[in-house]
């Protein structure tokens, strides 16, 4: 038994090791920096010491980091609701048979495997002001002025569709599967009692899909709570604050003003605000999924 | 493209005509070093291009040595400097200085001084380099000593440029003087320059033409409209060094500062008024943009860095406006010009940047050689044609130059005989951290969210706070 312990300790050695290296180390000195005060463009550029919760303080009454937290929290539950609703339905519309079905499939994962930094650009490039196709079609047969440099609701909508023309193929492959690998015997029952559609979704299709809908939700939710590149790209976080989310905030504080401590103590608390986030959400499901059973 | 390819037929001259003087000594200083790969990170500007496409080939087939430039964005560059030099890493062997930021490297000790370096070996020190021949600009990269940090590669001066043919039309001369009550010309005043703008503006609509009546490099999310504010609009109406008091380290007024004074008030009043006669792109454009502007035709007049100056007047490839640029200076208030000539003030911003070694490169010696090449005076008229920069005193009065300069309309010449009206940055350790407690202010005042009031009220206070945070108020 010891041996046996012993050869699998000595074959996953190498993967704990990098999760440490990679993971847990680079985790614990962004909490130890978060302790300082560090600035390196400062008079004094060493680490100086100012209690633990010095950084921590500052950030309750930080204006600024704490409506980047609430705006991302909103992005993150909008996009999921876009994208959830969507993607459902298109994973539900793909069990069926129509013309042209695997075109569509494989046209609809295409966004999915563009890199984030190239989903801004192309965004950009579509929308930007007098040079972009979309102001011109918006403007020439709506009536409608699309600029998002100076509109800040503009800004923020913008950066929701992209997430959710990037994202919302994931979330339909995801379910797709999951509505795929249902067992057919309790939607044969139901049919037998005499339910419609509607009571078979809600009552059967849903409880059903819960776990995987927690995993599709959790990884939505993360990924939209940090998100970066595409915004860096398109709005650059602006206009003003307007799309300043807290990843970009986060950047902006570390690596161009370069405070060091107080944007390890932010990343830490974000991080701390998106675990309970998760778990408040995990727990309501969780129980949720008991009641039904 | 056709006029790098000319600029690479004519260092292939160059370069034969420096095999006899300085190609033996660089074969032989080099030899040593034969093989290896230096590593450098710059922005992709014209200069840095003809630097990484014609140059490092060139310095390769005499020494051996490659040289690998990774020109990127803006953002891009200073990131994977500034990450390289904080962690030591040694993946850069030289590194683009840009002249705003070498008071940071310089606080932070990143850069090898190259005086020092060459002085402690003699055998590197190549003939036919001397600084002497550098214009003033190598003075941003020296110490209070006098010692060299970075070689300069690229300088240019901000300046105004114009539509000659729209500015010459009979009808909208006709116009423009029923309108306003006196002659169209390009603007010396900023009363005028309203003018002119609102007035082509309306004049392109009219003919059916895609233009406006100036540009405003005014993104509402990339520090370039702070620049534009800081560097260019807020100088030429007399506010210098961002507002910021240099003895006190305040910047609000009621701290003895200017940054939310009358002038300040003033020009970012002025520069978001211009918003509405500017293309529709004005609010998501960086220099870069401003420049693909102006060369579309899409604007009558505008603040134009000169490193785009001299390709939108002669490149036909990239510009439809090549025959139709006119060169000036920009409008600047009352009184600011003989502050400037004086030297108690500057009209706009002398741009550019130097090539550095950071303490953490490996292949020190070998990348000394390689900034002496890119320094040498055979390099700097074909240089000065391709990227509208010049960093050497002789470069002015090379036919080549000259000749070009004249299709520029006299850009060479307006920055050798007013680049003294113009500077540097202020010399801010703090300056990426200040930039940057002021940029959503003025972002909120370009998108009207709010007032230029309001936001350099603002832009003061939380400069002011970054300042006392780092230290430089006490």
């Amino acid at each position: 038994m010891l041996s046996k312990n012993k050869t699998g300790w000595l074959l996953l050695s190498p993967t704990i090791l990098i999760l440490v290296l990679v993971g847990l180390v680079p985790f614990f000195y962004v909490l130890y920096v978060g302790f300082f005060k560090w600035n390196p463009l400062a008079v004094d550029p060493s680490m100086q010491f100012e209690g633990l919760g010095f950084n921590y303080r500052r950030l309750i009454f930080d204006q600024v980091f704490l409506e980047s937290i609430w705006r991302s929290i909103k992005f993150a539950f909008v996009t999921l609701f876009f994208e959830l609703t969507l993607g459902f339905l298109l994973a539900l519309s793909l069990l069926s048979s129509f013309p042209l079905k695997s075109f569509f499939r494989g046209v609809h994962t295409l966004p999915l495997v563009i890199a984030p930094i190239v989903v801004g650009s192309i965004f950009k490039l579509f929308t930007v002001q007098g040079l972009g196709p979309l102001p011109h079609i918006l403007k020439d047969y709506f009536g409608y002025t699309l600029n998002y440099g100076l509109h800040a609701d503009q800004a923020f909508w913008m950066i929701v569709i992209m997430d959710i023309w990037h994202w919302t193929p994931f979330v339909t492959l995801t379910l797709l599967a999951g509505l795929s690998a249902l067992p057919q015997d309790p939607y044969e029952s139901a049919k037998i009692d005499g339910a419609n559609n509607f009571q078979i979704f809600f009552y059967i299709t849903i409880p059903m899909m819960i776990p995987v809908l927690i995993v599709v939700i959790f990884i939505r939710l993360m990924d939209s709570l940090k998100i970066v590149d595409e915004i860096w790209m398109l709005t650059g976080g602006g206009p003003g604050y307007a799309t300043r989310f807290t990843g970009i905030h986060i950047w902006k504080e570390v690596f161009e003003k370069r405070f060091y401590g107080l944007g390890s103590a932010m990343s830490i608390l974000y991080l701390y605000i998106t675990i309970v986030i998760c778990w408040i959400l995990y727990s309501v499901m969780v129980s949720r999924g008991k009641d039904e059973d | 493209m056709r006029k790098l390819l000319f600029a690479v037929i004519a260092s292939i001259f160059s370069f034969s005509a420096m095999a006899g003087g300085h190609a033996d000594w660089f074969k032989k200083a080099g030899a040593p070093y034969s093989g290896t790969v230096l590593q450098g990170v710059a922005e992709n500007t014209p200069p840095g291009q003809f630097a990484g496409e014609v140059l490092a080939k060139e310095f390769e087939k005499l020494t051996g040595i490659k040289v690998q430039l990774e020109n990127t964005s803006w953002d891009q560059m200073y990131d994977k400097a500034i990450k390289d030099m904080e962690a030591n890493s040694g993946i850069y062997d030289f590194v683009y200085i840009e002249q705003d930021i070498v008071y940071d490297y310089l606080n932070r000790d990143f850069l090898v001084n190259i005086t020092e370096g060459l002085a402690n070996n003699p055998d590197l020190q190549a003939p036919g380099v001397s600084l002497d021949d550098f214009t003033t600009f190598i003075d941003y990269f020296k110490d209070d000593s006098g010692d060299v940090f970075g070689v300069p590669m690229e300088a240019f001066i901000k300046v105004y440029l114009y539509r000659k043919d729209l500015f010459e039309r009979a009808d909208a001369k006709a116009s423009f003087r029923a309108q306003y009550g006196y002659g169209l010309s390009p603007a010396t005043s900023f009363d005028q320059y309203r003018d002119n703008a609102e007035f082509f503006t309306h004049y392109c609509a009219d003919q059916g033409m895609e233009c406006w009546g100036t540009t405003v490099q005014g993104h509402t999310g990339h520090p370039a409209s702070t620049y534009e504010f800081l560097e260019s609009i807020a100088p030429s109406f007399g506010l210098y060094n961002w507002g910021v008091n240099m003895d006190t380290y305040q910047s609000c007024v009621e701290n003895g500062g200017q940054l939310n004074g009358g002038r300040a008030k003033a020009a970012l009043n002025f520069w978001t008024q211009l918003l509405p006669f500017a293309p529709p792109e004005a609010l998501q454009s960086t220099w870069s943009e401003v420049g693909s502007s102006f060369a579309a035709g899409r604007a009558a007049q505008g603040w134009v860095y000169g490193e785009n100056a001299a390709w939108i007047a002669t490149d036909a490839e990239k510009s439809a406006v090549v025959g139709n640029v006119g060169v000036m200076l920009p409008p600047t208030a009352p009184g600011v010009m003989t502050q400037a000539a004086s030297g108690n003030g500057y009209i706009g911003y002398y741009d550019g940047g130097a090539y550095g070694i950071p303490h953490s490169s490996k292949n020190k010696e070998a990348t000394m050689l390689w900034l002496q090449y890119v320094a040498l005076n055979e390099h700097q008229a074909d240089w000065a044609i391709a990227g509208g920069r010049i960093t050497h005193k002789g470069t002015y009065a090379d036919p080549k130059v000259m000749a070009v300069d004249e299709q520029a309309d006299g850009y060479f010449t307006l920055m050798r005989d007013t680049g003294f009206l113009y500077a540097g940055a202020p010399p801010f350790p703090f300056h990426g951290a200040g930039r940057g407690a002021i940029d959503p202010f003025i972002y909120s005042a370009l998108a009207g969210e709010m007032t230029p009031e309001e936001a350099l009220d603002g832009a003061c206070a939380a400069l002011d706070q970054v300042m006392s945070d780092l230290g430089y108020q006490n």
